[in-house]
């Protein structure tokens, strides 16, 4: 997964003195969140026609910091306690005042069709990572991974207990990726949509799911009930609830491109 | 393991920065007159946060457990924990809210650990230099830096590793 390189930076985390850093679009007469953003800086909103857009002053040099990806999202999560928010990714930052504006006005329709999408919802981020374990249990259900086994205690050997560990951690890992497979069949009917990330041999489960504000609770059972079935094969994490960053669609390109 | 006390591993942890990392860095709204500043070391920073334990290291160490399994008898009633004998959430409990998390990792790494190396643990990180060639060599040889103690500990854990390092990323 590559970020996006700059497009209109010369030096790299560098931005322009009237920069500002955009948090996200709110409809208008949302409150400002009062937590500081990204860099300490005060934030506010910008409004034209009826759309507001959460804003700071960019600071000259952007890094993903610790505190202020937090900051992105405390402010985010501020925005989303009173309402619709389309968050936007961190390190967005328009040129000057003027240029967001005039984005606000040509795009209104976009983004009040992408203020309804998230209206009302919140996302529920999920993952799930392999638990190793249960190697009994392995052994016992496949034949292959016993005889393996048996050998490997017969003749004892270097190259055989890399052999006998790898088939190992592969039944490890597909009994983690059934788990979760199991999980997302119980979760999906819960939400409204899902997404799912990226994967890898460790996370095997890694979705985001849009969920209605009132399906919450009911939503965080179900994760919690889930937890305990598969546990000894899948340990879940449960985020949010969340700015909908998932379900929101960057506008249309433009012509030009 | 299956080892794990029930509470631990069975309700679901509450996510950390480290969760939300993905969403905020590729997901969310993206507007193509902005500037989108380019974040240098992001790549790394998340390339390294998927660190996976598949490593020859990690298959000894699951071979070493599963080698003490009983294969031939009552493969069907005995559990990884009976076989190595008491119960963790014993362990867990006398060891305080506080220090369980260490503790878990020290039970799971013990489980996973040869015996030999168990008992002398200053000489660690020399006793994992030679498994990687020769795992039947004595382990005799001193531990020249007893500092690596940590770094070998922290390994065994499957993944908090990479993401604590990310958040201390200032």
């Amino acid at each position: 997964m590559t970020v996006p390189t700059a497009t209109g930076t010369t030096t790299a985390g560098t931005t322009a003195l009237d920069a500002l850093y955009v948090y996200g679009i709110v409809p208008a007469g949302s409150r400002a969140p009062r937590s500081p953003g990204v860099n300490g800086a005060p934030v506010r909103l910008l409004t034209e026609t009826g759309l507001c857009a959460a804003v700071s002053t960019a600071p000259v040099r952007l890094r993903a910091r610790r505190r202020d990806l937090m900051a992105h999202q405390a402010v985010l999560d501020e925005l989303t306690a009173q309402g619709p928010v389309i968050p936007m990714r961190f390190a967005v930052v328009s040129p000057e005042a003027g240029v967001l504006r005039s984005e606000l006005r040509t795009g209104a329709a976009h983004w009040e069709k992408q203020l309804d999408v998230v209206r009302g919802c919140v996302e529920m981020n999920v993952k799930g990572t392999v638990v190793p374990g249960c190697f009994a249990q392995l052994v016992r259900r496949d034949e292959k991974l016993r005889a393996l086994a048996r050998r490997t205690r017969q003749r004892p050997d270097y190259e055989a207990n890399v052999r006998l560990g790898e088939a190992l951690a592969r039944g490890v890992r597909r009994e983690a990726r059934r788990a979760a497979r199991e999980v997302l069949n119980h979760l999906a009917p819960l939400a409204v949509r899902s997404v799912q990330g990226s994967l890898d041999d460790e996370q095997v489960l890694s979705t985001s799911f849009l969920v209605r504000s009132a399906d919450e609770p009911r939503f965080r059972q179900a994760v919690d009930a889930r937890a305990r079935d598969v546990g000894d094969r899948l340990a879940l994490s449960v985020t949010g609830p969340l700015p909908c960053y998932s379900f929101v669609d960057p506008r249309p390109a433009p012509a030009r491109r | 393991m299956i080892t794990y006390d029930d509470d631990i591993v069975c309700a679901p942890r509450a996510g950390t920065l480290y969760d939300v990392l993905d969403l905020i860095l590729d997901r969310g709204m993206v507007i193509d007159v902005f500037v989108r500043v380019s974040l240098v070391g992001i790549e790394i920073l998340k390339v390294d946060a998927r660190i996976v334990v598949a490593s020859v290291d990690t298959y000894l160490r699951f071979a070493e457990a599963c080698n003490r399994l009983d294969l031939e008898h009552d493969v069907r009633s005995k559990t990884v924990p009976e076989l190595f004998g008491g119960p963790v959430a014993t362990t867990l409990g006398r060891a305080g809210a506080r220090r369980t998390a260490r503790s878990l990792t020290d039970k799971v790494r013990d489980l996973l650990t040869p015996e030999e190396e168990r008992e002398e643990p200053a000489r660690r990180t020399g006793a994992r230099e030679e498994r990687g060639r020769s795992p039947q060599r004595p382990r005799t040889r001193p531990a020249e830096h007893p500092r690596h103690e940590h770094p070998r500990h922290e390994e065994d854990r499957p993944r908090p590793r990479p993401r604590r390092r990310q958040e201390t990323e200032e």
